[in-house]
């Protein structure tokens, strides 16, 4: 190399121009807000930091939306993007959010669960950073999160994460996994104080019903499914069966393992009176044999890799070359969810909770999601909240 | 799309085999794989034209906390070494075990295992312990090149041995099984795999050494050291790791790097003689820099083939192997998915591969464990080859590293038959998994 002092230049030169394009693009993700219509079912909206005040400030900080409705009843909560790279839970709360109304009772809906990582990214799995929904009046673009809290808002990781109370060894990276963090605590790392926030919800509220909405690979056991602990199974059986024989679609139910702690639909049921379930619905763009990680496959689930361990029946639902379209997986999380609901009520008269205009499997298949999504340049300013 | 991603994958293999060529260094070579692939990646727009600098920044940052525990804990060992801490514990080791070799060897083996087994990071076990432990297998005669093969099989075994199993517990996290009932699963193999390579690599004595001349070989230590300024930083360390497993929910999380800062300051302070930290420090993050940029690139090279559906396409090619055939050929597969992915290997192979196994009657844990065996191999395969390199660096070895790695085969060898058996008789073996909880 005969000019060292040049060529150094030059790297240095496009050293920097990497760092600025490449890391100005991950930060306008981190603090790109997707606007949101709150529905004419939405009485108030508070921070999940009103419930636990360790988050007051942070980025795990979200917003939580009451809709009360006239009549008292019972009361259920609705936690989506608590893995922010399964989208179709954040889709299904924000459309039963700009749309539900709750006759009797409460719903409580709280779409990003953990915010952090709804504003993260997944280093080495080459995600795009955002996707976008076409709808009546537009494209509705929305940011694609991670299944972890970003590290900039919970760092260092422990060497190894130990669950509290029960002390089971996790691996490290699950401390900022917002589903092994149950029930977390007011002094503990971010993410234990995001879920003892949502467990002070529940207590306070006296919520009856947790419903935590999930994706899982079509090659992961524990898909499209529901889980539930043996409190839930009788009501996640019915919902199941009900939603199988009037809508025609699977989902089945899965027991909670209890030996397995830290998730969702383990820890509120064992630390409150309130019954979990957690909410699978096949997402291919999660599996690991796939072709690229493109916007269209996330929100087609088309991929000629899976189609062929498919005939090679390796994978744990029916898949065909029609793929798993977001559409059905948001239609199986509403009609799921108001399936339980509808049990739940049927169950417990006295804490009944009736809701409506929220669409169900069908129709959101044949309108696709982006129908039921309100323009926010046409809606009431104070409807709107960034989320 | 399987023909467009043949096409990316095989332009970068050219890419990288061009820059080899041409005596570009690994990391270069990687490099230009990762940027030559995104680019014929666009002409497809996997990824899209302007998110190629995007994916390169991001992938760049996959493997920051390992680069950050590298430099401190090699900090630390450095401050320790300088300080004359190594020699002294050299020294007193082989008086206490010159003419006990079987006691010695597992000793020295036992000293390797710990700091790996309690971080889950082979690497830890030669940052803190590698440097001393080879000067005291070359002082019972045995050669730099079979020192740097006993370092690097049993800081491998380390990182596998429990209680703290990565490879284990990313698997774990991602196949929603409960790490547990993995200590006899991978205490068993992981104490009779190291055993082995002890007596393998170490019995026999390559040179005749006695003891006055062994510590006359030795650097001199500074007459002020004393047992306790060698002990003090090695206990910050192991008693902060300790504090949270004893007092999880009392304990602040420091994290690997903090930990490893705090021992080091520790240890500057003790030493019986002045050190400039600040010019030691930067001597050894030089000495890290090929290692270090080797991460990041390795960081990138995956972000691409990810985003390009390379990545994807290796990972079906193994999943839709025929059982027996797969069952054969973890013994490559396995390693060579570390040496080019390193733990995000668990997660692009392991996966769908305990989930395939899993739903064929195989034991998932015992399947899980005897995989984590082969796994750690990996580590001395490049590109990134961190535990071998390490290994070489920490033992002074100056040879060639295939002449290193080829010392090495008798242990891989039963170490991967140990493996593949576990896999295989994982339903067999499920009495480990019950004994241990």
């Amino acid at each position: 190399m005969k000019r060292p002092g040049l060529v150094k230049a030059v790297l240095i030169v496009l050293f920097l121009i990497f760092l600025i394009q490449g890391g100005l693009r991950l930060y306008r993700h981190r603090h790109f807000d997707v606007p949101v219509v709150t529905g004419p079912g939405v009485t108030r909206v508070a921070h999940l930091s009103d419930f636990g005040p360790g988050l007051k400030g942070t980025m795990a900080d979200t917003l939580v939306y009451f809709l009360d409705g006239t009549e008292p009843g019972g009361k259920a909560i609705l936690m989506s993007n608590t893995h922010a790279n399964e989208p179709e839970g954040l889709l299904a709360a924000l459309l039963m959010l700009e749309n539900a109304v709750v006759e009797k009772g409460s719903l409580i809906i709280i779409p990003q669960f953990n915010n952090s990582a709804g504003r993260n990214t997944r280093p080495g799995d080459g995600y795009p950073l955002y996707f976008e929904i076409p709808t009546d009046w537009g494209l509705k673009t929305f940011r694609m999160g991670n299944r972890d809290a970003s590290p900039l808002d919970q760092w260092p990781d422990p060497d190894v994460y130990i669950h509290y109370p029960d002390r089971q060894l996790l691996s490290y990276i699950d401390a900022r996994n917002v589903n092994r963090t149950w029930p977390g605590r007011p002094g503990g790392p971010l993410m234990e104080k995001v879920t003892f926030a949502a467990m002070e919800i529940m207590r306070r509220e006296k919520v009856d019903v947790a419903v935590d909405i999930h994706g899982a690979e079509t090659m992961f056991p524990v898909t499209n499914c529901i889980v539930a602990p043996e409190k839930s199974n009788r009501i996640a059986t019915m919902a199941s069966l009900t939603v199988k024989a009037k809508e025609g679609f699977d989902s089945h139910v899965e027991p909670s393992p209890a030996g397995f702690r830290g998730l969702s639909h383990r820890e509120i049921g064992d630390f409150s009176d309130t019954l979990p379930f957690l909410l699978e619905a096949p997402i291919p763009f999660l599996d690991q044999p796939t072709g690229p990680k493109t916007v269209k496959f996330l929100l087609d689930g088309k991929d000629p890799f899976l189609l062929s361990l498919a005939q090679k029946k390796k994978l744990f639902v029916a898949y065909d070359a029609s793929g798993w379209p977001l559409e059905k997986r948001v239609g199986q999380h509403c009609s799921v969810t108001l399936e339980i609901i509808r049990q739940y009520s049927k169950k417990n008269p006295d804490r009944s909770i009736l809701v409506r205009d929220i669409p169900r499997y069908a129709e959101i298949v044949q309108n696709g999601v982006g129908h039921y999504f309100h323009d926010p340049s046409r809606a009431e300013r104070d409807r709107i909240y960034p989320n | 799309m399987p023909t467009q991603i043949g096409i990316i994958l095989g332009i970068m293999v050219l890419a990288y085999a061009l820059a080899k060529a041409r005596r570009l260094t690994v990391e270069i070579s990687m490099f230009l794989a990762a940027l030559v692939g995104g680019l014929a990646g666009i002409i497809f727009r996997t990824p899209p034209a302007g998110e190629l600098i995007r994916h390169l920044v991001e992938g760049s940052a996959t493997y920051l906390d390992v680069i950050l525990v590298f430099s401190t804990a090699t900090i630390f060992m450095a401050i320790v070494n300088e300080s004359g801490g190594v020699n002294y514990v050299v020294r007193a080791t082989i008086r206490a075990f010159h003419n006990k070799r079987l006691a010695a060897l597992i000793v020295l083996m036992i000293i390797v295992l710990i700091p790996g087994a309690l971080t889950g990071a082979g690497s830890i076990s030669l940052l803190v312990v590698g440097a001393p432990v080879a000067m005291a297998l070359k002082l019972l005669g045995i050669s730099p090149k079979r020192a740097a093969a006993i370092l690097f099989i049993i800081a491998g075994l380390s990182a596998a041995a429990p209680p703290v199993n990565i490879w284990a517990m990313i698997l774990c996290a991602g196949t929603a099984i409960p790490y547990v009932g993995f200590e006899l699963p991978l205490a068993v193999p992981v104490l009779i795999c190291g055993v082995f390579t002890m007596l393998v690599l170490g019995w026999r004595k390559e040179r005749s050494i006695d003891l006055a001349t062994a510590l006359q070989e030795m650097p001199k230590v500074p007459a002020r050291m004393t047992w306790w300024r060698v002990l003090l930083p090695f206990l910050v360390f192991f008693g902060s790791v300790a504090a949270y497993r004893l007092f999880p929910f009392q304990t602040p999380i420091l994290g690997l790097p903090l930990q490893f800062t705090m021992s080091a300051l520790v240890a500057w302070l003790v030493s019986p003689h002045k050190i400039k930290i600040l010019s030691l420090s930067r001597d050894t993050v030089k000495r890290l820099l090929p290692l270090i940029s080797t991460v990041v690139i390795v960081g990138m090279l995956q972000q691409i083939m990810t985003a390009t559906g390379v990545r994807g396409l290796l990972s079906y090619a193994v999943i839709s192997i025929p059982l027996v055939f797969l069952l054969v050929s973890l013994a490559i597969i396995i390693p060579v998915s570390e040496g080019v992915l390193t733990y995000g290997a668990a997660a692009v192979l392991g996966i769908p591969l305990i989930w395939y196994l899993d739903s064929i009657g195989f034991h998932a844990t015992v399947a899980i464990a005897g995989l984590t065996l082969l796994w750690p191999l990996g580590d001395g395969l490049p590109p990134t080859a961190l535990i071998g390199r390490l290994s070489v660096m920490v033992s002074e070895y100056k040879g060639s590293y295939w002449e290193f790695l080829r010392t090495t085969w008798l242990p891989w060898l039963f170490i991967t038959i140990v493996g593949i058996l576990m896999v295989v008789y994982s339903a067999k073996l499920s009495f480990l998994v019950r004994w241990s909880m």
